[in-house]
């Protein structure tokens, strides 16, 4: 090994080390108010962790818990859905259907003893660009905190 | 219990011979002494081929989505598998016009693998029967009289509703034992995630355990579907997670807990302890019940305002 590429391979292992662990979270949001929630935010400028990924649905009613379930086999660190409060449906009532499925998805996740910390749940309005932007920021603190998701089935 | 047995053939031989029940299906004399096999009479003659004793395990609703769809079928069944019935009528997957219900009044049943634990061999039982002080076990050395916790099988050991919900005919009376459990739900272990790691690992994806299962009707099943695949075939613990964990979700507020899914399973997957935790955790939350004549439609499809809000309140 030449003294150059020494110094280059240090100074990527360096870097590398330095480079602190991102969780990679799988965000579920519902068209009408929280992905807008999450667009105010951009629009807005305000600076959240990159460590969202999007999946935008017509209303949290949409959400099958089987995208829930799917996230954490895939191996994502965590799983939020959001959606609009309850009352502001856009389709006046399909954020009542999620509120059943997603209590028994954190009962089903409970049996199973995957922690609960990894999934999040909150109604986020299209006004609320500000929660967006603090609740991916508190989440990707305590996931940290926690580590990389280690499975469902280790 | 022969009289019992008797009177559930005359009335099968009855209904047949009336002419707007098509088949009845019960049980039948299975392959041993301690088995029963479902059987399918069409004609009132083979209606002697009824039996009932406390092996008569099987829910047989799960036959009714296919048989009872445009014709009436006569069925004897227990209060389970009755329950099992009123949620198929409820999601509208058979008439109640199109049954002609036996209900019995139920004892409990057995599964014929607790029996072999006991001080005699399962090849030298020749028959089973209830008794008032539990269950009596003929052999070929002699009778035996096991209580009822030793031998009936889990769902049982919790069964309060033993008298059939709905029926056309009523027969047999439902027995309490006083050694009645308050609930099978294992203490949330230390290490769930572990217990059913391992558990899954087992799991050959035979699906016995949906196909065994009344409320798993889907025509296509999302394990069966490749587009999208939420499940690979590949039979790893990891995919089998996703099968079971999915198929909990899909049976929430819907499962009867008969306990047929762990039953039937060839590798010993408890798989209905995850259906009783989810039972319970709708019965909590929502104080419903599946199979309950008095309700509506599934726990799932339907929603009051003042619900529980499962939602972190943030911000
Ligand atoms: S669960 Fe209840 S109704 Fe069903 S077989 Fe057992 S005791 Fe009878
Ligand atoms: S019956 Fe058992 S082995 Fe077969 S799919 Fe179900 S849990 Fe897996
Ligand atoms: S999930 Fe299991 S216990 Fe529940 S109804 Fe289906 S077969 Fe019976």
């Amino acid at each position: 090994m030449t003294q150059e590429t020494a110094v280059i391979e240090n100074t990527t292992q360096e870097a590398a080390a330095k480079k602190e662990w991102q969780p990679t979270i799988l965000g579920i949001l519902c068209n009408w108010c929280s992905y807008a929630g999450a667009d105010l935010a951009g629009s807005a400028r305000l600076h959240y962790p990159e460590t969202i990924r999007i999946v935008r649905v017509p209303c949290s009613g949409r959400v099958d818990p089987m995208f829930v379930l799917k996230g954490f086999q895939k191996g994502f660190d965590a799983v939020i859905v959001l959606g609009c409060h309850p009352g502001d449906c856009h389709y006046a009532k399909g954020n009542y259907y999620a509120r059943r499925r997603i209590a028994l998805v954190k009962d089903l996740l409970k049996s199973l003893g995957i922690p609960e910390e990894r999934f999040h749940f909150e109604w986020v309005s299209a006004s609320e660009g500000n929660r967006f932007a603090e609740l991916v920021t508190e989440m990707t603190e305590k996931i940290k905190k926690l580590g990389p998701f280690e499975g469902v089935t280790p | 219990m022969s009289d019992i047995e008797n009177k559930i053939q005359e009335e099968a031989k009855k209904a047949l011979e009336g002419g707007d029940v098509s088949v009845v299906i019960g049980w039948g004399a299975g392959s041993a002494p301690f088995k029963t096999t479902p059987v399918f009479i069409e004609k009132p003659e083979d209606a002697d081929k009824l039996v009932w004793n406390p092996a008569c395990v099987n829910n047989l609703a799960v036959y009714l989505p296919k048989l009872a769809n445009d014709k009436k079928v006569g069925i004897v069944a227990k209060p389970c598998d009755i329950r099992s019935m009123i949620g198929l009528i409820q999601e509208k997957q058979i008439k109640r016009e199109n049954l002609y219900i036996i209900g019995l009044g139920c004892a409990g049943v057995v599964d014929a693998f607790n029996l072999d634990s006991q001080d005699f061999h399962l090849q030298d039982v020749i028959g089973l029967d209830w008794t008032s002080d539990g269950l009596k076990v003929s052999t070929t050395n002699g009778d035996y009289t096991l209580s009822c916790s030793d031998c009936l099988r889990d769902m049982c050991l919790v069964c309060t509703k033993r008298e059939p919900a709905i029926f056309d005919v009523k027969l047999g009376e439902a027995v309490q034992p006083s050694d009645i459990r308050e609930s099978l739900i294992p203490e949330l272990a230390e290490e769930r995630k572990a217990y059913w790691s391992e558990q899954f690992s087992k799991c050959i994806r035979c699906y016995a355990c949906r196909q065994v299962c009344p409320a798993c009707y889907c025509k296509t099943c999302f394990a069966d579907r490749v587009e999208p695949k939420w499940t690979a075939k590949k039979a790893t613990a990891e995919e089998a997670w996703m099968f079971h964990a999915t198929r909990m979700m899909h049976i929430a507020g819907r499962c009867i807990g008969c306990g047929e899914c762990e039953r039937i399973c060839p590798v010993g997957i408890p798989v209905a302890e995850l259906a009783r935790e989810m039972a319970q955790a709708v019965k909590d939350t929502y104080g419903y019940e599946a199979g309950d004549p008095n309700q509506e439609s599934p726990v799932l499809g339907q929603y009051k305002e003042e619900d529980f809000d499962p939602a972190h309140h943030g911000g």
